[in-house]
């Protein structure tokens, strides 16, 4: 069974420094992203820094990367419940 | 055979000590990266934050092998066109800084992926040839910087990085040309990710294969927590290693923790029924 990860950006300012949840997840299901393309001679702004589910089949539910999020963040659910 | 040693090999022992393949003529004529399936639909990753999306995964979760067979091939065919590693010995490692020019120690996608690792804890991977020199075009790709070593530096490294449980492969940026000399593990590893987990060989075995000698073997049990593959366990009943040969990627970390010699990498291609397993 797999679950539907929704991280709401606008409440995750700056994952790249924060990272708890991609620390906290047993299964590191969690991926750190940006929302833009690589340019050419510049680095990526912090602010475009995005965390998403990725690795689904290993998630199992437990929840502790959307209670170790200070901002209230992430919701996972699964179809069948929780 | 391996398939990459036949077509690139030309003449050397295996496709990865031919300079040649390190070479900036092939560097130039890298192919544009063709969207791998479904990962279009993932944010943009310096990287790549995954190689295959969602349907994959669900038609995986729903039991659909001829589809998840489908879209794996493609995925492979894409990757081995592209992008894609071949595990690699300590010993071949350091051999292959031996013959190619410049080598550099840059961070390491796969665990800003995974773990948004600080640049300065994420010092684990390595570049490797001319597009070393290219880095400051690109500062995100190379988040961090890029530390240039000399051959007796890199070598350290390497050494010191398989000492802490890291397993050596070597990558390409538009195949043949190997640009990357990465430093492995599960589960921080992408690519081991991707073919320990979903059955995916964007990481080709490597050209070894462990065996245990059960009578040397002191059951010690050390060994245990070097293998990234899932290859080797312990027999509480016999009280030894156990290594799935079928499984194992032929790196070699296992051998090099045990004091007692009992593990050995033999051939892959002495052995019939592996020697077209990779």
């Amino acid at each position: 069974m797999l679950p539907t990860i929704i991280v709401d950006d606008d409440k995750c300012p700056d994952p790249l420094s924060c990272r708890k949840c991609l620390l906290v997840c047993p299964n590191y299901v969690l991926g750190l992203g940006t929302d833009v393309p690589v340019e050419k001679y510049r680095e990526t702004d912090r602010e475009h820094f995005v965390v998403r589910g990725v690795r689904f089949e290993k998630c199992t539910g437990c929840m502790d990367c959307v209670n170790v999020c200070p901002h209230d963040a992430i919701r996972v659910t699964f179809s069948g419940g929780i | 055979m391996c398939d990459w040693c036949e077509k690139y090999g030309d003449g050397y022992e295996r496709w990865y000590f031919n300079p040649a393949n390190y070479a900036r003529r092939l560097y130039k004529i890298r192919r544009e990266e063709a969207e791998s399936l479904g990962a279009e639909a993932n944010p943009q990753v310096a990287g790549g934050m995954a190689v295959v999306g969602r349907e994959f995964l669900e038609a995986m979760d729903r039991g659909d092998e001829e589809e998840v067979q489908k879209m794996r091939q493609q995925v492979e065919s894409a990757s081995w066109f592209t992008h894609f590693g071949q595990v690699v010995t300590l010993e071949e490692a350091l051999r292959v800084i031996d013959i190619m020019y410049p080598i550099a120690l840059i961070t390491c996608a796969c665990r800003r992926s995974m773990l948004g690792l600080p640049d300065e804890e994420n010092f684990t991977c390595m570049g490797m040839g001319p597009g070393m020199y290219k880095w400051e075009r690109w500062p995100d790709t190379y988040r961090g910087g890029v530390q240039f070593l000399t051959p007796e530096e890199a070598k350290e490294v390497i050494t010191k990085l398989n000492k802490r449980g890291l397993v050596q492969s070597l990558f390409t940026f538009g195949t043949p040309y190997l640009g990357g000399l990465c430093n492995c593990d599960y589960p921080g590893c992408a690519a081991i990710r991707t073919v320990v987990d979903l059955g995916i060989r964007i990481l080709w075995k490597g050209h070894y294969v462990a065996q245990v000698d059960h009578d040397l073997c002191n059951g010690c049990a050390s060994c245990i927590q070097r293998c990234q593959f899932k290859a080797l366990s312990f027999s509480g009943s016999m009280n030894k290693a156990y290594i799935d040969q079928f499984q194992c990627f032929g790196c070699g970390l296992c051998v090099s923790e045990c004091d007692q010699e009992a593990i050995t990498l033999v051939e892959r291609a002495s052995l019939p029924a592996l020697a077209n397993v990779w």
